[in-house]
């Protein structure tokens, strides 16, 4: 049971002939193998040759012995950001700092939940409410000194992070937990030309993919599904689920009343037209509800609340008779006599808030509602006397899943409208996790998942994108449990890394519009004779009929740094794509140009914008980027694709189905590109 | 005399209980059943080598709240530890690995209590920590390790009817085996929730089809409006009854047939409505081939009413499956789990609908409920876990391990190389075997920083004689991993010990809580290809 006493040797290392010598190599062809075969009882040369090497520092002697030294150097030299500090975050920082990694930037704008503790187990109970960034550098620093660790408590989306600060990373890991940030991400890491591993988890489900430029399939290669949404008169005036009610909870009423306004993305507009009419009284009723908002915090409030959103408009809506004709008509609600019969469930009061699984009675849903009233408008006036005579908007109490006050409040509200409605009602377990979009998550799949991206993180820092996978962890599939392909390609029509980008240098206060157009554009990029436009977000700059601005300077424009221009070929034989250019301001530009490409000792190769109808490509071993998309299957894949990618991601929303990026529909040619032998096949699947 | 570590849990306040909101998402896979049983379970910890794989492994478990964990581990700490094992840190340096780790383990969750041996620094006695210190509801341990200790786990595991799992990590590669004490029953698998419906359309009773046909007697006089909303059950039962009034009496039942009959109710659907179509009939089209079919009973099941177990001492599991059983055989069919999915329905008649297959539900399962109490030693089953039983009976899963047959490794060893062949033609990706063998050869050595690759090849051919027989292209791999094992030189990689513990920890919580079915038995990782392969050793 004793570790093992001996000296460190380390045989093979760092020959390429061993098998993954260093770093995760790829396995070289068999014919390669097997120098290191050596008589027994004589000592390897290249055994031999490490006792001559300076022995790595004690603490350093496993990683050194299994990635060999040339991995060691790239690892110790390599600068990695982390985007998130949640559930894969925490497990990321530990193999980072364990790997070697010597610098690593963190940042994360959350703070530490209760709920993160079953997993994130950086974090303490007295850490909570503390920044997540913060407190994970504290306990990983305290590990390994020598590492050097800068956390950020902050947005990655902040104007902070641009693309020069993106470009000073060699790599980048995604833990995130939404689709918003995880685009924002994509998005820099391809304008940066930095290389991301991301990655999510779900429950036990679980997936790591490799993006680099120009290489790999972007985040956005596949389409993502938006979050789901409902007509506003099925929440408003027609509820016939639970879910209806719950949104109408979250969504309308406390929103309403303590929020802002409306929470309008969970609506979908697309048949208000055909229900003007009664989009109208909903307005109504929304501003009479904004009315008794004036009463908040004193002892007639609960039962306004009560009267005018399970009364009033209830007998207005039931009034409607012809949208009853079919459904069951909702029946309105008396606050007295409910309160009546409420009193022994008021007497449990405590108990009733503890339980949690079962489904309340709706004399406990009406104990409930005023009690979480009380205190969401307790807290509501303390906010708004801290909030006395500052400045900016005012205070709002938005829905939280964690917070037990706003939880209490929406799934009262909710049951309470589901009685009126005939509704089943659903208990406050259920409703947290319909209400709150709440994705399992435990310590076991982040662990997995993280440690597969570092994984992957070897090959990258080895610049072997084509040696990359994606890998999702298949818990169905008690044969493999990690399933993976081949990494994808580009999807010639992804909205996001079809386009070429590129950033410059501008001196603003210098630049004209002339000498982006002239300078940048037709010399640097290429574009000579070319028709094409520049606009950016505000609208067109610039095109062949609109030529005006010319002479003006890019600041007079309104044009700032870290923006982005679009140049579009107007060309119709074989334009380039799209080009969108970011613009990094820098004052200091030698010469005479105030414009100068970052990459300037780079010539720009744009691609053509795909054509219409492709050819089949010729499935070729091992060519697979000339071959647009054509997607290559391993025979393990441990589930149908569209099975897999569903499984994947913490994404706020489950991830869609994988868009075909094959263009045609050879569906039937999948190639086998063995990892292990080089050997690349064609198998025609019947 | 137990020295035991535990935090003084702060004081927790609000409702739900601070608990249940610390475990929010993970009670959301396992619930409050698994998740008590995770608390009340105790975790054997045997570690060696470099150590980190256990250490990975238990925070895993510390983590979702086991109830305790006790490490045996003579080790002490030294520099080398400090850089793959992130539980030690320089304070440690000098002092037993297992206590060193066992303080920071329970750091992690105030709600864990942490155990370690020998104390005092006492020669660890494996025989005290198994005998005085248990019971144990499971025993990991790290290999390598001396044989005469993997044999004292085999033999109280064996005892103690306790699942034992080895695991070994070293460099990129690592490897882990449950070894189940005997047959391993699961009810709660949580099969996927699409492939739960059972709607029973072709064996409907008298409740459901009273139901139906007054939904659907004058089904053609039905404004827009109904007949829009009419369930798609509804709609279904309808069109099977007109079905077999054309048809002898028989239910539709080849794929010809099916198709058919999905054209009947696709035709019957009204499209002069200002939709021009009806989603409850394209919902009811949909559902045509899955859900119009008799019961069956699936193979998993079958297994389970299969299986000798004529043991004098029957566990709950056997007495309930034997009442399923008789149920079967009496009914031709399961108890029907009860659930209903989604459906276009007017609200009030989804939920009639609803709840007569919950009724029904109940009366199956009181069925059942009663031929359990009638059983010996049924009298002292919960009904609740026979709801459970019936509620998930299509699902049922046993685990039948064969343990320790020694010829099973050749038969492994014939198939793996067998599939190798076809690796070459790159038909196939190429078996993980090399790398457990490789691993099972060292799993006794406690060092090869001075061993040769052909030292351990020649151990491989020991445990598998046919490699002598091998191609060179098939013997090569062998070879290599048995240089890969050579150059990890006993070390661990951090991140591979982590991606075991991660898994090893997620098996065992399958394992623990009952629910999810664990793999059966032996689990191979390749940390270079990030590829895994599960075998049945
Ligand atoms: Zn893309």
């Amino acid at each position: 049971m004793d570790p093992p006493q001996t000296k460190a040797s380390t045989p093979a290392i760092a020959t390429p002939a061993t098998n993954g010598a260093g770093a995760g190599a790829p396995a070289p062809p068999p014919s390669s193998t097997s120098t290191q075969t050596t008589p027994a009882g004589t000592t390897p040369p290249a055994r031999a040759l490490q006792r001559q090497r300076p022995a790595p520092k004690p603490r350093d002697k496993f990683y050194f012995q299994s990635l060999g030294p040339s991995a060691t150097f790239n690892v110790k030299q390599a600068r990695v950001l982390m985007v998130g500090a949640g559930g894969i975050g925490c497990e990321l920082l530990k193999n980072l700092v364990l790997t070697g990694f010597g610098e690593i930037e963190v940042v994360d704008l959350d703070t530490i939940d209760l709920s993160n503790l079953n997993r994130q187990f950086l974090f303490r109970h007295e850490h909570i409410k503390k920044s997540k960034a913060l407190v994970a550098k504290e306990a990983a620093q305290a590990f390994n000194p020598q590492v050097n660790i800068v956390a950020h408590h902050a947005n990655i989306k902040d104007s902070q992070f641009n693309v020069r600060w993106f470009r000073g990373f060699t790599l980048v890991f995604n833990a995130l937990d939404n689709l918003e940030a995880r685009r924002h991400v994509n998005w820099m890491c391809l304008a940066a030309d930095v290389p991301l591993i991301e990655s999510g988890t779900t429950g036990f489900n679980g997936n790591v993919q490799v993006i680099k430029k120009g290489v790999t399939a972007c985040y956005d290669c596949t389409e993502k599904p938006v979050p789901k949404s409902f007509p506003v008169c099925t929440i408003r005036s027609t509820p016939s689920q639970p879910i209806h009610c719950i949104v109408w909870g979250k969504s309308y009423l406390l929103s309403e009343v303590f929020g802002a306004s409306e929470d309008e993305a969970a609506y979908d507009h697309s048949e208000d037209a055909d229900n003007a009419a009664e989009i109208v009284e909903l307005k109504k009723e929304a501003a009479a509800l904004r009315e008794i908002r004036e009463s908040l915090g004193t002892g007639a409030f609960p039962q306004l609340l009560f009267d005018k959103v399970f009364n009033a408009d209830i007998v207005r809506l039931a009034s409607m008779e012809d949208v009853w004709k079919s459904r069951k008509k909702p029946q309105p609600l008396d606050y007295r006599t409910l309160l009546e019969r409420s009193s022994s469930a008021l007497a449990s009061k405590e108990q009733i808030l503890r339980d949690d699984q079962r489904c309340w009675s709706l004399e406990e849903n009406l104990v409930v509602f005023i009690d979480s009233l009380d205190r969401l408008s307790k807290r509501m006036l303390e906010l708004k006397k801290a909030h006395q005579g500052a400045s900016g908007p005012e205070p709002v109490i938005e829905f939280d899943k964690d917070d037990v006050d706003t939880l209490d409040f929406v799934a009262a509200a909710a049951n309470i409208r589901s009685a009126v409605f005939g509704i089943e009602p659903k208990s406050r377990f259920d409703i947290k996790e319909m209400a709150g979009n709440i994705i399992p998550a435990i310590a076991t799949t982040n662990a997995i998942v993280a440690s597969l991206s570092v994984l992957q993180a070897f090959k990258v820092l080895r610049g072997e994108f084509q040696q990359t996978k994606e890998l999702f962890l298949a818990p169905s599939n008690l044969n493999r449990l990690i399933g993976y392909t081949r990494y994808s390609l580009p999807n010639p029509d992804c909205p996001v890394c079809s386009v070429y980008q590129t950033s410059v240098f501008v001196d603003l206060s210098k630049a004209t519009l002339n000498d982006l157009v002239d300078d940048f554009v037709r010399l640097q990029l290429g574009y000579g004779d070319k028709e094409f436009a520049v606009s950016n977000e505000l609208g067109p700059l610039y095109d062949p009929e609109e030529t005006e601005n010319l002479p003006k300077k890019l600041s007079e424009l309104g044009i700032k740094g870290d923006t982005y221009l679009t140049v579009i070929d107007e060309d119709d034989e074989d334009p380039f794509v799209n080009v969108v250019i970011n613009i990094e301001e820098a004052t200091d530009l030698v010469e005479d140009k105030p414009i100068k490409a970052v990459a300037a000792d780079q010539k720009p190769q744009i691609p053509r914008r795909p054509k219409k109808v492709q050819p089949v490509a010729v499935v070729a071993n091992g060519t697979a980027p000339q071959l647009n998309g054509k997607r290559r299957l391993e025979p393990d894949a441990a589930e149908p694709s569209t099975k897999r990618r569903r499984s994947a991601s913490e994404a706020e929303e489950p991830q869609a189905k994988k868009a075909k990026t094959a263009p045609s529909g050879r569906d039937d040619v999948i190639v086998i590109d063995d990892d292990e032998t080089g050997q690349g096949v064609v198998v025609l699947d019947d | 005399m137990t020295e035991v570590i535990t935090q003084t849990p702060p004081i927790l306040t609000g409702a739900p209980s601070d608990k249940e909101r610390k475990y929010d998402r993970q009670l959301r896979l396992w619930a409050a059943s698994g998740q008590a049983a995770l608390e009340s379970s105790h975790i054997l910890l045997v570690n060696s080598g470099t150590g980190t794989v256990g250490i990975e492994t238990l925070k895993n478990l510390v983590l979702p709240g086991i109830g305790k964990f006790t490490i045996a581990d003579d080790a002490i700490v030294r520099d080398s530890d400090l850089g793959v094992n992130f539980f030690l840190d320089e304070d440690g340096l000098g002092k037993s690995r297992a206590q060193h780790c066992t303080e920071l383990l329970v750091e992690l969750n105030p709600e864990v209590q942490g155990d370690w041996f020998p104390k005092n620094g006492e020669p660890l006695s494996l025989p005290d920590v198994l005998g005085n210190e248990g019971p144990y509801t499971a025993v990991l341990y790290a290999l390598p390790v001396h044989p005469r200790c993997e044999l004292l786990l085999q033999e109280y595991c064996n005892q103690n009817k306790t699942p034992l799992i080895a695991v070994h990590s070293t460099g990129f590669y690592a490897d882990f085996k449950i070894t189940f004490p005997g047959p391993f029953p699961v009810v709660e698998t949580h099969p996927d929730v699409t492939a739960t419906t059972d709607l029973r359309l072709l064996s409907p009773w008298d409740e459901l089809i009273d139901f139906a046909r007054g939904m659907t007697k004058d089904i053609d006089s039905l404004d827009n409006h109904e007949h829009g909303h009419l369930p798609f059950v509804v709609i279904l039962l309808h069109y099977l009854d007109v079905w077999k009034a054309t048809h002898n009496s028989a239910y539709p039942s080849t794929y010809a047939e099916k198709v058919a009959f999905r054209k009947m109710v696709s035709e019957a659907a009204r499209t002069d409505n200002p939709e021009g179509g009806e989603e409850n009939f394209d919902e009811a089209v949909a559902a045509v081939l899955k859900t119009v079919s008799p019961p069956s009973l699936p193979g998993d099941v079958k297994e389970v009413f299969a299986y000798e177990h004529d043991s004098p001492i029957r566990s709950s599991f056997w007495i309930i499956a034997d009442a399923v059983k008789e149920f079967y055989e009496k009914h031709g069919c399961l108890p029907l789990p009860g659930g209903l999915p989604d459906m276009k329905a007017q609200s009030s008649v989804y939920i009639q609908l609803q709840n007569i297959y919950k009724r029904k539900a109940r009366r199956d399962a009181a069925e059942v409920f009663e031929s359990v109490r009638r059983a010996s030693g049924g009298d002292a089953i919960d009904p609740a876990e026979v709801d459970l039983f019936c509620k998930n009976a299509a699902f049922v899963k046993l685990i039948n391990p064969k343990n320790n047959d020694p010829e099973r490794l050749l038969e492994v060893a014939d198939e793996e190389l067998a599939n190798d062949e076809m690796a070459k033609e790159g038909i196939m990706p190429p078996s993980l075997f090399p790398i457990y063998l490789a691993l099972r050869a060292t799993a006794y050595t406690p060092s090869v920083e001075t061993s040769f690759p052909e030292d351990i090849l020649k151990d491989m051919m020991t445990l598998v004689p046919q490699l002598g027989d091998q191609e060179p292209y098939a013997h090569e791999r062998y070879e290599q991993a048995a240089q890969e094992v050579i150059r990890g030189a006993s070390g661990e990689l951090h991140n591979v010990s982590a991606v075991m513990g991660g898994m090893v920890a997620q098996e065992m919580i399958k394992i623990i809580t009952k629910q999810y079915i664990p793999i059966n038995n032996t689990c191979i990782f390749d940390g270079i290809g990030s590829r895994c392969q599960v075998l049945r050793l």
